[in-house]
């Protein structure tokens, strides 16, 4: 049963586990851009993700992934 | 690299460690299955002036009060809010409050004290940053990390200047890495045996406090043999290594080792294997946070918060059943099944009272049944002898431990309050927020694993004065009932028969000396902290002069008691600090020391003594203590006193001692 169904959920995950002030229009930005972006953020928002859709996420597709919409997409399998 | 991951070995997740799978480390020794709700919600005050809109959950509150740009200024809320959370929600507080940093809360609140810290590891240890700063936020502590660069932890071993707490975070992979491939037990234990080798060459002439721990061994490793002698071999020569380093401190008195055996042995899974392999980071998750909770409670009690006293609830929390209504016969401390869980929780608070923990009863019950109870119940554990103060009637308990900590001559900050009943236990929050309060439930098999879970008081070392404290409190009550037989303070004082014995510690005394200056607040003029290898420094330092001062009188001997470090500048004697045990406060001890320093300096021809009054959240009442002693204030904080007028020690005061050895130390 997941709580993360479109892009809206994925930005609100975002900001509550991350506390990053990010927006839709944010998703296909480069993460070197995404303010207050870290790679180690990576690490919590697959937990979060798999958390959130109750299925695993493929960790080395997330890691191939360059914008927030890339991790979307890995996470959703799509 | 500083708090980031390297992109292409970067994060994992943990799929199997959805939350409800692994027990979070504060609730695994508890073996309640259930992460602990979020009890005791009314004693978080709600955010002012937005009522009907406000979460009550603490960790919606804070994470309202983040996305509303006042986190930093309402910092001083976050300790209680955190207080009872569950680890995946303590995780993501630690991160918002990482978001919001540490200089913004200090520009808002400058006296909160902070913890720097460089964390360093064979791995990638960044994901430990947030875990930290919310176990150090629950103990209002603020984290200043800096992250060391990638398997760079032998450099920061080197360049460690005392300034930070170091954590070197020891993982399989620093053994198995160099390990040759195939290998046998005997290629590991040489390999593990060659990372202690260099480990304690850098440890060897440093006083930098370093914090290592016990590796756990994955079974991914011992399954690889497919002998069970090998096996068995490999788990001996593990445990041989794990044991060594177990026994660093020994020789390396600056280290502390972190056992992490126990947080395996009670369910915490200790490897991930996508997060080894992609993010190399080797400590799964969960074990990072028992680690941080570990981590915050030596934070804590280098910080000088080590809690003091125990003040226990009776009814649901030391025995089980209501004494007013089922009779001293009728509670349960043995034989049935909850019978045993009171017993087993009695065993744990007499093996703290044994320690040095002074343990108090704060009871709502009337105080003869109590004590007949405590006396005559043929299963009690718990005597009225273990208890310091058995308080028994029916006032408000936040009343009650106030006067407890007035009575024992210590700060609300010292106390522990266990209650099995939320109401009891939201009341003494909301009304002395500095004590700390541990919520116990119906279930009285989970009473030791919440009495634990915080370390709320562990020390660096204990010392001989510790085992031997409860003791000298309730001597204490038996000198109180002697002045209470008194015309006045002059008559009792001349009659208690004070002695003080001034001395330079010997090396047996040193841990005790910096315990001192770790636990004592009040009466401590500076509120420098030292550790043992701190102290020993100093002893080593010509330049510097360190007096432990013993004290005892008709009642008994109080122990080494307080310290005096002084520093020989030129034709200046400066005293660094100053430290008493709040226990003998007010009897002459004090005056009388000050004045044998004072008179030692004329005696070695010294112009002037000098000293400093740092003031801190709790050293108020000494604030006064050098001018009232004859010194000359500098500007506000420093004192000067030019010995032409040196006080006599008191009257009633016999001055004894080694110290200074022929007149000259």
């Amino acid at each position: 049963m997941s709580t993360l169904r479109t892009v809206d959920d994925f930005v609100t995950l975002i900001r509550d586990e991350l506390g990053l002030p990010v927006a839709v229009a944010d998703l296909d930005s480069s993460l070197d851009v995404v303010a207050g972006w870290d790679s180690v953020h990576l690490l919590t928002l697959c937990t979060a993700l798999e958390r959130a859709t109750g299925r695993p996420v493929s960790l080395p597709d997330v890691l191939a992934a360059d914008s927030l919409a890339g991790i979307y997409a890995a996470a959703v399998g799509r | 690299m500083t708090s980031s991951v390297d992109r292409p070995a970067a994060p994992a997740p943990q799929a199997t460690s959805a939350p409800g799978t692994r027990p979070a480390p504060g609730t695994s020794a508890t073996p309640a299955p259930t992460a602990p709700t979020v009890p005791d919600t009314q004693a978080t005050p709600a955010v002012p002036g937005a009522e009907g809109t406000t979460p009550t959950d603490p960790a919606a509150v804070l994470a309202e009060l983040y996305r509303a740009g006042d986190l930093a200024r309402e910092y001083p809320r976050v300790r209680d809010l955190l207080a009872e959370l569950p680890d995946d929600q303590l995780e993501r507080a630690g991160r918002l409050l990482d978001r919001v940093g540490v200089d913004a809360v200090l520009a808002a609140h400058p006296d909160t004290p902070v913890v720097p810290v460089v964390i360093t590891g064979h791995g990638t240890v960044a994901p430990l940053v947030p875990l930290l700063t919310a176990q150090l936020a629950r103990h209002g502590l603020l984290l200043r990390a800096r992250v060391g660069d990638f398997g760079g932890y032998l450099d920061e071993f080197a360049g460690a200047d005392g300034t930070e707490l170091v954590l070197a975070l020891l993982d399989a992979q620093l053994v198995f890495d160099q390990v040759p491939l195939p290998w046998r037990p005997e290629d590991v234990a040489r390999t593990f045996a060659a990372r202690i080798d260099l480990i304690e060459r850098l440890l060897t002439g440093s006083t930098a406090p370093v914090v290592l721990n016990t590796i756990v061994l994955p079974r991914t490793f011992p399954a690889q043999l497919v002998d069970h002698r090998s096996r068995a071999a490999l788990g001996a020569v593990w445990r041989e290594a794990n044991a060594r380093l177990l026994r660093l401190p020994q020789r390396h008195p600056s280290v502390v080792v972190l056992d992490l055996d126990p947080w395996a042995a009670d369910g915490i899974g200790v490897h991930d294997a996508r997060l080894s392999v992609y993010a190399r980071a080797h400590l799964s998750p969960a074990l990072l946070h028992a680690y941080a909770r570990d981590v915050a409670h030596l934070a804590r009690a280098r910080a000088g918060g080590t809690r003091k006293v125990l003040a226990l609830d009776l009814d649901d929390t030391v025995w089980g059943g209501v004494l007013g209504e089922v009779g001293p016969d009728g509670v349960q401390v043995a034989e049935t099944h909850r019978g045993e869980a009171f017993r087993a929780f009695q065993r744990v608070v007499k093996q703290l009272g044994a320690q040095g923990v002074l343990v108090a009863a704060v009871s709502k019950n009337d105080p003869e049944p109590v004590r007949a109870t405590l006396r005559d119940h043929p299963d009690m554990t718990l005597r009225e002898d273990d208890f310091v103060r058995v308080i028994a009637n029916w006032r408000p308990k936040h009343e009650n431990l106030r006067d407890l900590a007035t009575d024992l001559n210590l700060g609300l900050d010292s106390v522990v309050f266990v209650d099995d009943n939320p109401f009891e236990r939201g009341l003494v929050r909301r009304e002395l927020p500095p004590v700390a309060v541990v919520a116990v439930d119906d279930d009285p098999a989970g009473h030791v694993g919440r009495l634990l879970a915080d370390g709320w008081f562990d020390t660096l070392a204990l010392t001989a004065e510790d085992r031997e404290r409860p003791q000298r409190y309730r001597e204490d009550g038996e000198r109180r009932d002697f002045l209470h037989s008194f015309d006045s303070l002059h008559d009792y004082l001349a009659e208690l028969g004070v002695r003080v014995r001034l001395s330079v510690p010997t090396e047996a005394e040193v841990p005790r000396v910096s315990q001192l200056t770790l636990r004592t607040n009040q009466f401590n003029l500076t509120a420098r902290r030292l550790s043992p290898a701190e102290v020993a420094t100093l002893l080593d330092d010509p330049a510097s002069t360190v007096l432990a001062v013993r004290s005892g009188d008709r009642f008994g001997d109080n122990g080494l008691v307080g310290a005096v470090f002084l520093r020989r500048v030129d034709d200046v004697l400066h005293i660094d600090n100053f430290l008493l045990s709040c226990r003998v406060f007010s009897r002459g001890v004090e005056t009388a020391t000050l004045a044998e320093v004072l008179r030692h300096a004329r005696e070695t021809d010294a112009a002037a003594v000098t000293a400093e009054y740092r003031p801190t959240a709790r050293n108020a009442k000494v604030a006064e203590f050098y001018p009232r002693n004859g010194f000359a204030r500098l500007d506000g904080s420093r004192f000067r006193h030019d010995l032409t007028d040196i006080p006599p020690p008191p009257e009633h005061v016999e001055l004894t001692g080694s110290w200074p050895p022929g007149g000259q130390p």
